[in-house]
């Protein structure tokens, strides 16, 4: 038996521009395996290269990533493509990677800065395969700046100018006038009412971790809790979820307590971590509320799923209930089941508030100059939009 | 000192995280990286240890004073040191034993075990609980005592109602009505308060970075 | 009637009606046929009609705690990719997730494979789907998996090499997934816009909570997800449109959809709150006519 393998050759389909004549070889197999080998010549259609390859520097990194970029192969039996890699200065030709059919992209990341490379990209098909002609020398380098976060430099740049110039005025003018924000005017009643019944105070700082700002938000807060409670005398009660912010919220209580006279009323059980899992520190927080009956319960801080299930064993304790969390979609829970809710950056403003110093009431006010800003290019920003898309308007 | 070298600290690193975010240059990326990654996850695992003595000393404390329900924190350490071992020699589960016999018969005590058997329905019943308190809370909040309260209790009305398939029943056009409230208003009111609060986050920064906010230190100069 | 004493019920009533309106319709549901809204019917079209090169990822993103809510999601999105043969990429990102991935492969593998003739017809691990487990941290992963997928996860969840698999030829990185479907129960799917999206392009959809659902309108509105699943709904509608499809193509086979179970039980909870607020709300107004 005799068999005839011509593997390239493909009789339906025509000779194309790119078309070469090449000289195939062409096996004759005994059925033993042993092939004889032929030269003749053959129609062999190779498939078209991909073409303008380029190479360029990634911007905006540390360096060391090329990107490499070519047009696809007309070709639509195209299996996908090999990209490869010069030195200048060496004849090798290195294999880096390979790409699927759609993907004409492919970033070098194994590059040494200031070294030039030139790149290849080889289409391949079940017909064969074609390469394409080298890119341009290209070199990777890293970059000092970040272009792309040039809007929010500018931005920083312009809040933090508000923020500071406004603090500054504060120093000099003290007749700051803040708005009332019925949840922090409460604090000094409901710790009161602690105090009264002979019952502890609660507060829970959320169940975030230090690197969340609502968290220390609510740490800043605690600091000013706790120093009324060391003047009042009334018991605190600090469950934690995370070791760090345990760790930061034993501190802050230790120094209001100093801070008011009273390092004697602080001890270390004041304070506690309870665990890092959502549903058991719930469970824990619930267990205090129904054992101990805190007069006051504070839920400020960073929460989830476990909002209500807090908030309502408090209400159902008849504990006063003061929460404040930025987690926009646990609000209508807090509103529905404490007595009192700080939204979003009412949370931020507590602190100034409840220390009433002039310079963190001062930046209060850059906030919301900042706010301001924001407002007129919102509004400044959809009248284009809406010039835009309304055809009669669309010449302005 | 004990205040102004943390207030230092505070100032160096913060400025260094806001550096690192606009130069993308390896020596900074490095030195980010190396404080994300190894300094945060260093500084967690020695603050788990002070936690798991603040626990274990919480319930002591309690043990020792004979406080309230103080048999229960006997269960508590209990569960701790049990649940620690276990995880700690025990191996994960009956295919990777640890040094610890773990398995009875064919009943195992892996620490997937009792993840799977103890965790799993424990968190789960909790969560739960929101069904209940969703309905208590709904029960004595909702009330048409002015006319916002009415509105959100109509508003309500028509997302629970369209949020299951009995308010097609009712009109085709109650889902979509739901969705509008859900993808409008309520999208717009969100975004409202989302500018706030990050306009608050970025002030309490700057203001803990240059020392102004110094509550989080117990306050005080 | 004592109206004062209606307005100020004890809530352990409440709680004893919710229970039983949540466990009979369980025990003895009636039946209901979800119809799909926009953002589940969008991310069910825009799989359907996808590229058959392109493959789809799930990432599970939940724990065991929310389990009941978002893995009917999950078990109807493997679903719906192997019923129309597209390959599919699975990871987690909470590394309490890996179990439940697991579970979910091995039931809809196992109901394809039930009904398969030939080699064509089953779902083969490594070649139809591939299960590349857990890595940390999140941005890692988002970011490398733009770059090559096999970097991020050298070997599986099986600890097979990722790079030996017959599937990872044909799914290398962001550029071969037609979308990425992330679903939690947390703030991941921000990340993932953030991170994976703006960088890379890949097109995003998101599976969450009821509860959490409102969180993730804004960037549905704008297009950063593609579609969406909220809660138990979200996933009942997801099944209802599988169920069709399968039986569409001749695979009628009434697999079980646990959101479409629980629907009877949900729709009876919400009629029960609704009829709390209006008792509370008669109650409310008779005992103030009665104070004027």
């Amino acid at each position: 038996m005799l068999s005839l393998e011509i593997g390239h050759a493909d009789s339906d389909r025509y000779l194309r521009d790119n078309d070469k004549i090449i000289l195939t070889p062409v096996f004759f197999r005994l059925n033993f395996g042993v092939p004889i080998p032929l030269a003749v010549l053959l129609l062999t259609t190779l498939l078209a290269p991909p073409a303008d390859v380029r190479a360029r520097d990634v911007p905006n990194d540390e360096g060391k990533n090329i990107m490499v970029t070519w047009s696809p192969s007309p070709d639509t039996d195209v299996t996908g493509y090999l990209v490869l890699r010069q030195t200048q200065g060496s004849e090798i030709w290195e294999t880096l990677g390979f790409t699927g059919p759609l993907v004409h992209r492919f970033v070098d990341d194994g590059a040494v800065d200031g070294t030039p490379y030139a790149y290849k990209v080889l289409a391949q098909s079940q017909a064969g395969t074609s390469e394409s002609e080298p890119s341009a020398w290209a070199k990777s380098s890293a970059q000092w700046f970040d272009t792309g976060t040039l809007p929010a430099l500018i931005g920083t740049g312009i809040f933090a100018f508000l923020l500071l110039y406004f603090i500054n005025r504060a120093k000099k003018d003290k007749s700051l006038f803040i708005r009332r924000i019925s949840g922090l005017d409460a604090v000094e009643e409901a710790l009161g009412r602690a105090t009264e019944m002979g019952r502890a105070t609660l507060y829970v700082p959320g169940l975030s971790t230090m690197s969340d700002v609502a968290t220390i938000a609510s740490l800043n807060i605690l600091g000013e809790v706790a120093k009324k409670t060391a003047q009042f005398g009334t018991p605190l009660i600090v469950p934690n979820a995370d070791p760090i912010v345990y760790t930061v919220a034993r501190e802050v209580v230790k120094e209001s307590y100093t801070a008011a006279g009273r390092p004697d009323a602080f001890n270390e059980d004041i304070v506690f971590f309870v665990t890092d899992q959502q549903f058991a520190f719930a469970a824990a927080v619930d267990g205090i509320m129904a054992r101990e009956k805190p007069a006051t319960n504070f839920l400020i801080g960073m929460f989830w799923a476990e909002s209500l299930i807090l908030a309502e064993t408090g209400a159902a304790t008849g504990a006063i209930q003061i929460a404040g969390t930025d987690a926009v979609a646990q609000l209508p829970f807090f509103i529905t089941a404490c007595d009192y809710t700080l939204i979003g950056e009412e949370l931020y403003a507590a602190s100034a508030y409840l220390s009433r110093e002039p310079i963190l009431l001062g930046a209060i006010k850059g906030q919301d100059y900042s706010k301001a800003l924001i407002i007129g290019f919102i509004i400044l920003a959809t009248g284009l939009a809406l010039v835009a898309n309304i055809p009669v308007l669309r010449f302005f | 000192m004990r205040r102004r070298l943390p207030l230092f600290l505070v100032f160096i690193m913060g400025l260094f995280g806001a550096f690192a975010f606009f130069v993308p240059h390896p020596p900074v990326r490095q030195i980010d990286e190396v404080l994300r990654n190894d300094v945060i996850r260093i500084i967690g695992a020695l603050s788990l240890v002070l936690g798991v003595g603040s626990i274990i000393r919480h319930h002591f404390i309690k043990i020792q004073r004979k406080a309230e329900h103080w048999p229960y924190s006997y269960i508590t350490i209990i569960a701790l040191v049990v649940s620690a071992v276990i995880g700690l020699f025990g191996g994960i589960d009956p295919n990777r034993p640890g040094i610890l016999p773990t398995q009875v018969g064919s009943f195992s005590f892996h620490i997937q075990t009792i993840y799977v058997n103890m965790m799993v329905p424990l968190a789960a019943t909790m969560f739960s609980l929101l069904a209940f308190f969703m309905a208590s809370a709904a029960y004595r909040a909702f009330r048409c005592r002015n006319l916002e309260a009415t509105l959100l209790l109509l508003a309500a009305f028509i997302l629970m109602l369209g949020a299951v398939p009995f308010g097609r029943m009712i009109s085709r056009h109650l889902p979509a009505f739901a969705e509008w409230i859900l993808a409008v208003p309520n999208t717009a009111s969100k975004r409202g308060i989302l500018f706030g609060v990050e306009l608050g986050v970025f002030a309490t920064s700057l203001k803990i970075i240059l020392g102004i906010e110094r509550g989080w230190l117990g306050g005080g100069d | 009637m004592d109206w004062q004493r209606l307005q100020t019920i004890d809530r352990r009533w409440i709680y004893l009606v919710i229970w039983l309106v949540v466990m009979v319709p369980l025990i003895v549901p009636f039946p209901i046929k979800p119809k799909a809204s926009p953002p589940v019917e969008r991310l069910f079209n825009y799989i359907d009609t996808m590229p058959p090169d392109k493959a789809l990822v799930v990432s599970f993103d939940y724990s065991p705690s929310t389990q009941p809510e978002l893995q009917p999601m999950t078990v109807a999105l493997l679903r719906h990719a192997f019923a129309r043969g597209t390959r599919v990429g699975v990871l987690a990102l909470d590394v309490t997730g890996l179990g439940l991935a697991e579970d979910a492969l091995r039931q809809v593998t196992a109901e394809f494979n039930a009904h398969a003739l030939t080699h064509e017809d089953s779902i083969i691990n490594g070649e139809d789907y591939v299960f590349w487990g857990w890595s940390t941290p999140a941005i890692t992963v988002m970011l490398g998996m733009g770059e090559r997928i096999t970097k991020v996860f050298p070997v599986d969840y099986y600890g097979q090499k990722t790079e030996s698999l017959a599937i990872t030829k044909y799914i290398k990185n962001y550029d071969d997934i037609g979308i990425l479907v992330t679903v939690a129960a947390s703030a991941i799917p921000r990340s993932w816009i953030n991170l994976a999206q703006t960088q890379f392009g890949v097109r995003l959809g998101c599976g969450v909570t009821a509860v959490s659902a409102a969180d993730f309108y804004p960037y549905l509105n704008s297009g950063q997800f593609t579609g969406m699943l909220a809660g138990m709904k979200g996933a009942a509608e997801y099944e209802q449109l599988v169920a069709d499809k399968l039986k569409e193509s001749g695979r009628d086979w009434r697999l079980r959809g646990k959101g479409t179970e629980a629907m009877s039980s949900q729709t009876a909870a919400h009629l029960a709150i609704m009829a709390f607020i209006i008792l509370g709300n008669i109650a409310f107004f008779a005992t103030r006519r009665r104070r004027k």
